[in-house]
């Protein structure tokens, strides 16, 4: 298919890309120690908190999911978008376990479970995160990859070595200055993502109109392509089960929590969740509404991940395109580079160090998460490269992220408001989450039924385990009110 | 359907216009906050 991608398109790239690189190289330097390294020595005030959030958030990853959503199943798939920016703002205005997990100072989510439980939970937690987190993140490579191909032109086998050097470039300012250089980055990409996301959405309703978008996704899909209620994709156990993962996603999902646990204050943090669930809202919806312009422009015989990149390429002009292209970049970095430190904080600092006998110093965990950055993309890169999905993007996403985050979040409730949690309820919430999400991979249950299942396993499973056993005597008995936030 | 249209159309517009004044805003005072995080990191490794 034709694109108007130009010599002009990609020196505006390659000036970004630069750019980019070198400021996140500026960031090294105020790497002292291991709270800086992962959590930016707690000092994000509320806009670059909000940015950094928004950026790690928002990927290429994230605009093809939800095109793709917005491509198969129309103006119903705002209902993904809707249920993400409203849960968001309501756990900002209540400040719903991020206020207190923030009060705790901690550096990663595991880290609450020895605080608050056992340390062989903080281990088994965070084996069940590293699972669920880097095979989620394996596939953004291919995705990526696959939007760059098409609104480029460059062949899919140059494009492998193109997101390889990216991913690269991601990781010496990542290996290099942590959490201080992505936030840094991210407040760039940010603002470039921003900008994309924008001319992206103009340019989008202008080619295809409101009115014959309309048409479109009432002659292919009828009625269920408005209402969530009537399309067999979504119904009541969907919603349901979309409140409670992003309820999950947004407290307990490491990426995510770092930004919780990297503002000055637990006061400053509630502030960021108010705010950016507005821009979740339309982190969703206007990804989808390009979805929906590329069925209007294309028709519906596409290759539904593949449409929206291909509308694109068609309708926006050179010049335009590099600008879009970058802010995509922008995006892709930014969740690459928060996603590479987040999961490799995990192995690093929830299973390497807690079975280590000796601990170690503040410098050499930060050479220990460098060792797991490495580690971490090096896996991405062969995952990314062989793997094939089992069907749409998002539904993948969201059952790799339940692997852990059901059994996480039912825990993490539980520790912070039930005085009765124990350690026993800890352990069979994780293993029920994870046992009902692998069963989507292996016995092709409908994501929905499988993620409801996760949470209502992992909540049975808390509920069980703590009435039936308490904690020993010696189990910690650490409140959050009483460790003072910085 | 076209109840079901209204209000997701509303529903993009809110999401759309918030996600820009948001955008402006935070490219505007972020900078800001960017600085203040400096001076507070390196104020904190002069007293390490």
């Amino acid at each position: 298919m034709a694109t108007h991608f130009s010599s002009l398109d990609w020196a505006i790239v390659c000036v970004y890309v630069l750019a980019t690189m070198l400021t996140g190289l500026y960031g090294r330097k105020f790497v002292g120690g291991i709270s800086d390294f992962l959590v930016a020595g707690r000092e994000l005030g509320l806009y670059i908190g909000i940015a950094t959030l928004a950026a790690t958030e928002i990927g290429t990853i994230t605009f093809m999911y939800y095109a793709e959503l917005g491509y198969k199943t129309g103006y119903a798939a705002f209902i993904n978008g809707l249920i993400a920016g409203v849960v968001m703002i309501a756990i900002g205005r209540t400040g719903f376990i991020v206020r207190r997990l923030r009060a705790m100072r901690l550096m990663t989510v595991p880290e609450f479970f020895e605080v608050k439980f056992s340390r062989r939970l903080r281990v088994f937690t965070g084996i069940l995160v590293a699972i669920g987190g880097i095979l989620n993140m394996g596939v953004f490579l291919r995705v990526e990859g696959t939007f760059l191909a098409i609104i480029s032109g460059i062949s899919l086998s140059h494009i492998k070595a193109v997101m390889t050097a990216i991913l690269l470039l991601e990781l010496v300012y990542t290996v290099l200055g942590g959490m201080i250089s992505i936030v840094i980055t991210d407040f760039i990409q940010f603002i470039a993502l921003s900008v994309g996301t924008i001319l992206v959405t103009i340019w989008s309703l202008r080619a295809a109109g409101i009115t014959h978008m309309f048409d479109a996704v009432k002659n292919t899909m009828g009625i269920a392509g408005f209402s969530p209620l009537k399309n067999p994709e979504y119904g009541w156990a969907y919603i349901i089960f979309q409140v409670l993962v992003w309820m999950a996603v947004h407290t307990c999902w490491q990426t995510t929590a770092m930004r919780t646990f990297s503002t000055k204050s637990p006061e400053i943090s509630k502030k960021v969740f108010s705010w950016a669930g507005f821009i979740f809202l339309g982190r969703g919806m206007m990804p989808m509404m390009w979805g929906i312009a590329a069925l209007a422009l294309l028709g519906s015989g596409q290759n539904s991940l593949e449409a929206m990149p291909r509308m694109l390429a068609t309708v926006l002009p050179s010049g335009v395109l590099g600008l879009v292209v970058a802010g995509m970049l922008a995006a892709t970095m930014s969740v690459n580079s928060s996603y590479l430190l987040g999961w490799s904080s995990i192995l690093a600092q929830d299973i390497i160090l807690p079975l280590r006998r000796r601990p170690m110093s503040s410098r050499q965990q930060v050479m220990l998460n460098r060792v797991a950055n490495l580690f971490v993309s090096i896996f991405v890169m062969v995952w990314g490269l062989w793997y094939t999905l089992p069907g749409p993007t998002y539904f993948y996403l969201n059952m790799t992220a339940s692997i852990y985050l059901s059994g996480t979040l039912v825990t993490v409730i539980a520790g912070l408001y039930w005085k009765r949690a124990s350690i026993l309820g800890g352990y069979l919430a994780m293993a029920g989450g994870a046992v009902a999400t692998i069963a989507f991979f292996f016995f092709k249950v409908p994501a929905s039924y499988a993620g409801l299942g996760a949470f209502l396993l992992a909540g049975i499973g808390m509920l069980a385990g703590s009435l039936w056993r308490k904690n020993n005597s010696d189990a910690p008995t650490i409140s959050p009110e009483s460790v003072p936030a910085r | 359907m076209n109840a079901w249209y209204f209000f997701w159309m509303a529903n993009f517009v809110i999401a759309g216009s918030a996600f820009a004044v948001i955008a402006i805003v935070v490219a505007i005072r972020g900078v800001k906050d960017l600085r203040e995080m400096f001076a507070n990191l390196r104020a904190e490794s002069k007293r390490k």
